[in-house]
């Protein structure tokens, strides 16, 4: 066992670039991270409307789409 | 779309004095400290006394929906009146952990243009964090742990809070399922 595990890549690098990366995002300014969230809103709006109509589907499995 | 302008929005509801004290909470309040995460809406606090009391006792929201409609904002969505392309969602202060969050909210600069400075009532770290631990949802459960993981709560002032809350249980609870040993301890 102990030897199949020392094949497994050493991860901790990439981890602390991951952790560094997100102590950078946190040090923006308040304005600078309003900015990116409307980025992100704007990126996974697509999804947002495609669950939306799921749902409306659900709700009314009869309705058919339109638009 | 913008938030900036969202926020501007409810910082010029409060100097018509539609609102009287008023503080962004929720993902967007966690955006002070943290990295960015998603978020649908924005959650604003308010205090109680900037509602209109129904007979039936019911709070309405009226005077801030008249508000908004004067200034051309009459679109609601399920979450919230739409303002600038943000849904926003206006909280009543709902229990003494709230009302606590609201007196001691910090002002935060808004502006990024360089332009004359704008701020916003923002709530502090250890009130973002009782209230997510009220609130208990994973995703709240996980804004907890970024905060104690980039460090960005005063964990003094987050035992008082608790300790005042009586939201030390919930608090050891967390730390069980978060897998951490408690970080209070030595606070």
């Amino acid at each position: 066992m102990s030897n199949a595990r020392s094949h497994y890549p050493d991860v901790s690098g990439i981890l602390a670039r991951k952790a560094e990366g997100r102590r950078q995002r946190a040090a923006l300014r308040f304005a600078e991270k309003l900015a990116i969230l409307d980025e992100l809103r704007e990126r996974v709006a697509p999804i947002v409307r495609a669950r939306e109509l799921r749902k409306k589907q659900i709700a009314n499995p009869d309705q058919k789409e339109t638009g | 779309m913008s938030l900036q302008k969202s926020i501007e929005v409810v910082t010029k509801l409060a100097e018509l004095g539609v609102i009287r004290r008023y503080a962004i909470a929720g993902a967007v309040a966690a955006l002070n400290y943290i990295q960015p995460t998603l978020t649908e809406d924005l959650d604003i606090l308010v205090s109680i006394t900037d509602l209109e009391t129904h007979k039936s006792g019911l709070l309405l929201l009226s005077p801030i929906e008249k508000a908004l409609a004067q200034m051309g904002y009459s679109e609601r969505s399920s979450v919230g009146y739409m303002v600038e392309g943000w849904p926003v969602q206006f909280l009543p202060v709902a229990s003494p952990l709230d009302e606590e969050a609201l007196d001691q909210a910090i002002e935060v600069d808004v502006d990024f243009t360089g332009a004359a400075s704008m701020k916003a009532r923002c709530l502090r770290a250890e009130h973002i964090v009782a209230i997510a631990l009220k609130v208990g949802r994973l995703k709240d459960l996980a804004r907890i742990e970024a905060f104690l993981s980039d460090g960005r709560v005063d964990l003094i002032a987050l035992k008082g809070v608790l300790e005042r809350h009586l939201l030390l249980e919930a608090w050891k609870d967390f730390c069980y399922k978060a897998g951490i040993s408690n970080p209070l301890s030595a606070a």
